[in-house]
């Protein structure tokens, strides 16, 4: 088994060199030093108070909220419409077209944000939360639509003409049969899209102009002036705790949309 | 009682883009009957169905369910209902919501309509079990969830698509005799598809058999399975023995043949359902048609000599395969174990009994 005990070494050290900083973390935010070394000094929640006070960040927080909370909703309704399309209908060119939706998933952050920020301010419209949406809305949609193509494809062709069979009309078909079951793949796609728009800096630092979001300031602080590092720490460790909380979330509505809809998991992001 | 003619299909035609997959389909379903199509895989037995619910358009031709066209009819506004092979069963739901769901824009009260979907279930024999989740259901329990949701909305045609075919063979055989009783008890017509020819003989009222998008025959199980019109429909319809024979004399009230090795037939007219042309043919021979003769036991027919090459003992049957003098292909002959009769062995030679009505003539 000496194959098996270099993977096992492999996999120890890919973990930690994952996650170590973010445990280190909440380390320095309750550390009473304003500089991040070892050895460590004492306990304090003072960095955790002072975030408290910061009215700049906390507009930031609202910017980034609004732009995540609205792009989670468009990559998700556009996300239902591809997957239905995809698993339901059959036409020409369904390939390459949901090939290419699902592009921007292998697309470096750099080239998309960039090439928004040149058509945006060819066709005039300015920067600003509403482009950053945008950009947002493009990255998202292969998540939301991989999330939802799980959930639509568990589902029997058949639930669907049950429901018409019993005299339901396309439309409330959808609302009654298809909408509640793939209901928990919408809830985990919404709240993945969401995590992923509301931590996205490249995008965002291209595409806001002056409307700093959350992780733009904080780069903008961490640069600037090192003071603050302390507190940005804190605000990361809150940041941590409220992504894993959301990934989680979404994990166990994606696991029970499958298990209710009698399915077999295949794959998903945890 | 005259049959009422509640569904026909005049030269439907469907197209899955090239694929011809019902050729020309012309049929009549009466009012109350137990009709089944029946059919290898990828005959177009769902296909049909599909397009009497109205979930697949025809390519050409007409559907006309009780005097009215389908053209342009959906499945949510035709007269039929559907239990789906994989049965459908909405999932989120319990197995009441499931039953009344498509009572949801019926105008009675919902006193009313939960007192119909009670009844419903009683009728399937699952009283009680409104409450329970749908995916908490066996596979038989399901099918039976789908029959009520069906039948509660009282259509002509309840349309069903194997039903049986997931169930294992103890459930299957019960289920069977539950839908004929339940078919005679709600008087609805029932179209059931199947590739089970065993199961569309015990349910049916009369059976189509279809090969290739095709109607090969239209009957009621006796004639199917006595006076199959084809080589190839008597061979998907149970067992039967092809023996060579020579058509002496053809056309006519009486067609004579030889049959090597057993003696000489006169046929009527039923029993040549591609007419007789004098020639080489082939006689089909069902293994119940013809008898081993034990002592005592009287002809009933001509008797032919033969030597048994193989015996297979069921218990209640054995079926014997005999060769006769000048017949290369062994013969299967099945017969009942009644008491105080024998069971022969291999290589004893045996006086087989055979009757010229129980033949059928294929040129
Ligand atoms: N939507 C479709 N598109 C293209 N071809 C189809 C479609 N549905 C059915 N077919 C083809 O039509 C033929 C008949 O199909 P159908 O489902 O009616 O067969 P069946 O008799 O019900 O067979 P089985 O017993 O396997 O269910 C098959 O060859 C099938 O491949
Ligand atoms: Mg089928």
């Amino acid at each position: 088994m000496r194959k098996g005990r270099g993977l096992r070494t492999y996999t120890i050290f890919y973990l930690i060199f994952l996650y170590a900083p973010i445990v280190l973390l909440p380390l320095f935010a309750f550390n009473d030093s304003k500089i991040i070394a070892f050895p460590l000094k004492g306990f304090t929640t003072d960095w955790f108070v002072a975030l408290w006070h910061k009215t700049e960040l906390h507009q930031a927080v609202l910017k980034s909220l609004i732009i995540a909370v609205t792009t989670a909703v468009f990559a998700t309704a556009l996300g239902v419409f591809a997957a239905r399309a995809g698993t339901k209908y059959r036409f020409r060119g369904k390939g390459p077209v949901l090939g290419f939706i699902m592009l921007p998933l292998v697309l470096p952050d750099i080239i998309v944000a960039v090439s928004l920020l040149v058509v945006l301010l060819r066709i005039g419209m300015g920067l600003g939360m509403t482009a950053a949406i945008l950009g947002h809305v493009v990255i998202c949609l292969p998540f939301a639509i991989a999330i939802l193509n799980s959930a639509f494809s568990s589902l029997d062709q058949s639930l669907e003409e049950a429901a018409y069979d019993l005299g339901e009309t396309p439309f409330s078909a959808f609302r009654l049969v298809i909408l509640p079951l793939v209901m928990p793949g919408i809830i985990s796609s919404l709240l993945i899209t969401f995590t992923i728009s509301l931590d996205e800096y490249i995008i965002a630092s291209f595409l806001v102009g002056t409307e700093e979001t959350l992780p733009v300031y904080l780069f903008n602080q961490m640069t600037k002036n090192s003071r603050e590092i302390p507190v940005v720490l804190a605000l990361g460790t809150v940041l941590v705790l409220f992504s894993i909380l959301l990934l989680g979330i979404a994990e166990y509505f994606r696991r029970r949309g499958i298990a209710r809809t009698g399915g077999k998991d295949t794959g998903g992001f945890l | 009682m005259t049959p009422n003619p509640l569904i026909d299909l005049r030269a439907v035609q469907k197209y899955y883009g090239d694929y011809h997959a019902l050729r020309g389909i012309d049929l009549t379903i009466h009012q109350g009957e137990f009709f089944s199509l029946l059919g290898p895989s990828g005959c177009g037995k769902t296909t049909l169905l599909r397009t009497i619910a109205g979930f697949e358009d025809v390519s050409s031709g007409v559907v006309m369910i009780d005097g009215k066209s389908m053209e342009g009819v959906p499945a949510n506004h035709r007269p039929t209902n559907m239990v789906f092979q994989s049965y459908a069963i909405f999932p989120h739901l319990t197995v009441a919501q499931n039953v009344g769901f498509g009572l949801r824009k019926d105008p009675r009260s919902k006193a009313d309509k939960d007192k119909a979907v009670v009844e419903a279930l009683a009728m399937v024999g699952l009283a009680g079990y409104g409450d329970r989740a749908a995916n908490a259901l066996s596979g038989g329990q399901r099918q039976r969830v789908a029959l009520a949701r069906a039948l509660i909305l009282e259509p002509k045609v309840l349309l069903l698509d194997e039903p049986l075919s997931a169930l294992d063979k103890k459930m299957r055989e019960q289920m069977q005799h539950e839908l004929r009783r339940l078919q005679r008890q709600v008087g609805i017509t029932f179209i059931l598809v199947t590739h089970d020819q065993e199961e569309a003989l015990i349910m049916s009222d009369r059976i189509a058999v279809m090969f290739e998008g095709e109607i090969a025959q239209l009957a009621d199980p006796q004639t199917l399975y006595r006076r199959p019109v084809s080589r190839r429909v008597a061979e998907f319809i149970g067992v039967m023995n092809f023996l060579p024979c020579e058509v002496t004399q053809g056309a006519g009230d009486a067609i004579e043949v030889n049959l090597p090795g057993l003696g000489h037939a006169t046929l009527q007219p039923d029993q040549c359902p591609s007419g007789g042309v004098p020639g080489t043919g082939s006689v089909g021979v069902r293994p119940e048609a013809m008898s081993i003769l034990f002592e005592g036991e009287a002809a009933s027919g001509q008797i032919a000599q033969a030597e048994v090459v193989e015996v297979i003992y069921y218990g209640d049957m054995t079926y014997y395969e005999v060769r006769f003098d000048a017949v290369e292909a062994p013969v299967t002959i099945s017969m009942k174990n009644i008491v105080g009769r024998p069971v022969l062995e291999r290589g004893d030679k045996a006086r087989v009994s055979w009757d010229a009505r129980s033949l059928v003539l294929f040129c």
